[in-house]
């Protein structure tokens, strides 16, 4: 039986794709490694999965575009993959938190995938989006090393497209016992260099805390209503105090030394910056990446003077 | 025991004999004629090939400036420090730093765009800013394009003098917009001997500069100091 790929943009409740009987495909995971350099771009992430979905380099069944209460850039790049051929759903977060908005979008989403036909898949991904949060403990401890971590957090948003695949690569996790110096949280939309945890932490700085990939593991339901709950307290799709007040919460709990603050060239969320900046009470690192590839020199740079600005404190 | 800082343009050597700072610079490749056979023991490095060159310790440039900053002006609240390719400014009470690494404008780079255009050394830009009778504005802001608004300005009839003081106001605004609320505002880097860039710097921000007499060693001294 053929399962259709269905490619999302940001994050999608990757529960209605399964229980649609779909497969999930988050189009911005292999961009890092990808060394593709689009024409014509504002920000690189859309600009590249737009090019690779347009030139047919990535393969997908149909897209869901999350044109609301995240990526602005994906409104317009999620237009031209449509144009293209590839069928297209835009999906709409609710910027005031309504539940009862989300599902309806929900609902709408459900029928562009045909409905429902395994629902038993909400309760399966629950159980896993558990062992997410246990894979961030342990992180946040030194057990599991921050780019181990990441590696499989950023892949809850689509959980590779199979669960059965993914509990393997959860159950491969390789454990380790890290001594953490200065404890960072990274906020922001990820990076978009493939080694970025690693060269921080080589650099003498533990990510102990991703924001977006938490995203993708903190919000489950066992149906539509429940998810339509949870999920409409998406933070990067709420207002900025909501964020903030949530960000204080997680970085409290992981007792951070300092933030950084990844932002992407011609992303709108730079223009948070200064308020970020402003209302978190600890020392934050602003970097800015633009394409693909190894963390730069100049953004090592930064991370290491950050590190020794730490260690004066 | 030295302070050794390998910039992207020239390399400076600082030590501290009897309380007195010696220091030599000469250009980036050059960097080993500096040595006279100190070996890594006894070096402590910094600047773009810190991890390049031989050193028993090596720390940033953004480390460095602050402690080398503070022996001359330990109230300084912000640093400004123009580089050939990137300007750093470190606001010493926050403990915050920006770079701008991604935009010739606001950087040493920018300065020899202009000097280059007007085949003249790149230390008479200030001087030549000091005789200017009026300063054009210019919208520009990118390093490049700048020529071309350069050219433009000659064509209206503005002196060369004129056309470099108004560049160097195009730069310090660039800069002002990186520099924080402060009240002790220290500029170093090479281009802080160019006088009419620290006068376009002194008229945008509105605040007195403090420079340190050779300001393009601050970083070897701080790197020495940062480890002492």
């Amino acid at each position: 039986m053929h399962v259709p790929k269905i490619g999302i943009t940001a994050l999608v409740p990757p529960e209605i794709i399964f229980a649609c009987a779909g497969s999930p495909f988050d189009v911005n995971n292999v961009i890092p490694a990808s060394r593709k350099y689009p024409k014509n771009k504002l920000c690189a992430w859309t600009a590249i999965w737009k090019d690779m979905l347009v030139q047919k380099e990535i393969k997908i069944d149909s897209l869901i575009v999350v044109a609301g209460g995240d990526c602005h850039n994906a409104l317009v790049d999620g237009q031209k993959v449509a144009m293209s051929g590839i069928p297209a759903h835009f999906f709409f977060y609710p910027f005031d938190g309504y539940a009862d908005y989300l599902g309806t979008q929900l609902a709408r989403l459900t029928d562009f995938l045909g409905g429902v036909k395994f629902p038993e898949k909400f309760k399966e991904i629950k159980k896993i989006k558990k062992l997410g949060r246990m894979i961030d403990l342990k992180r946040s401890l030194g057990e599991i090393s921050a780019g181990e971590a990441f590696s499989i957090l950023i892949s809850f948003s689509d959980l590779s497209g199979d669960l059965e695949v993914f509990q393997k690569n959860i159950d491969n996790i390789k454990e380790s016992d890290i001594e953490i110096n200065k404890r960072v949280a990274l906020i922001g939309v990820p990076p978009i260099y493939h080694d970025f945890h690693e060269t921080a932490q080589s650099l003498g700085l533990n990510i102990v805390f991703d924001e977006l990939p938490y995203e993708f593991i903190r919000h489950e339901g066992n149906n539509i209503k429940e998810l339509a709950r949870d999920y409409s307290n998406y933070t990067f799709a709420r207002p900025l105090d909501f964020r903030i007040g949530f960000l204080r919460k997680e970085l409290e709990k992981r007792d951070v030394d300092g933030v950084i603050h990844y932002t992407q060239f011609a992303c709108h969320h730079m223009l948070e910056d200064e308020i970020l900046r402003d209302e978190l009470d600890c020392p934050v690192l602003t970097i800015q990446g633009d394409l693909p590839g190894n963390t730069p020199q100049q953004i090592k740079l930064r991370l290491e003077a950050f590190r020794e600005m730490l260690e004066r404190l | 025991m030295i302070g050794l800082d390998v910039g992207s343009t020239t390399a400076k050597v600082v030590s501290i004999e009897n309380g007195e700072i010696k220091y030599d610079i000469t250009g980036t490749h050059d960097w080993k004629n500096l040595l006279n056979g100190i070996e890594g023991e006894d070096i402590i490095s910094t600047g773009y090939f810190r991890n390049s060159v031989p050193h028993r310790a090596s720390v940033t440039e953004i480390t460095a400036a602050i402690y080398g900053v503070r022996h001359f002006f330990p109230d300084a609240d912000v640093i400004v420090d123009i580089g050939g390719q990137d300007t750093k400014v470190i606001d010493v009470r926050k403990n915050n730093f920006v770079i701008n690494d991604k935009c010739s404008a606001g950087t040493g780079a920018f300065l020899e765009f202009v000097a280059n255009y007007f085949k003249i050394e790149l230390k008479d830009l200030g001087m030549l800013h000091l005789k200017a009778k009026r300063i054009p504005d210019s919208n520009n802001t990118c390093g490049v394009f700048a020529i071309s608004e350069m050219i433009s300005q000659l064509v209206a009839g503005y002196s060369k003098e004129e056309v470099i003081a108004g560049m160097h106001k195009a730069f310090a605004r660039r800069i002002s917009f990186m520099v924080p609320e402060g009240e002790t505002i220290v500029l170093i880097g090479g281009a802080a001997k160019n006088e009419g860039l620290v006068s376009a710097l002194t008229d945008v921000l509105n605040k007195k500069i403090k420079i340190p007499g050779e300001p393009q060693i601050i970083n070897a001294l701080g790197a020495l100091k940062y480890y002492s």
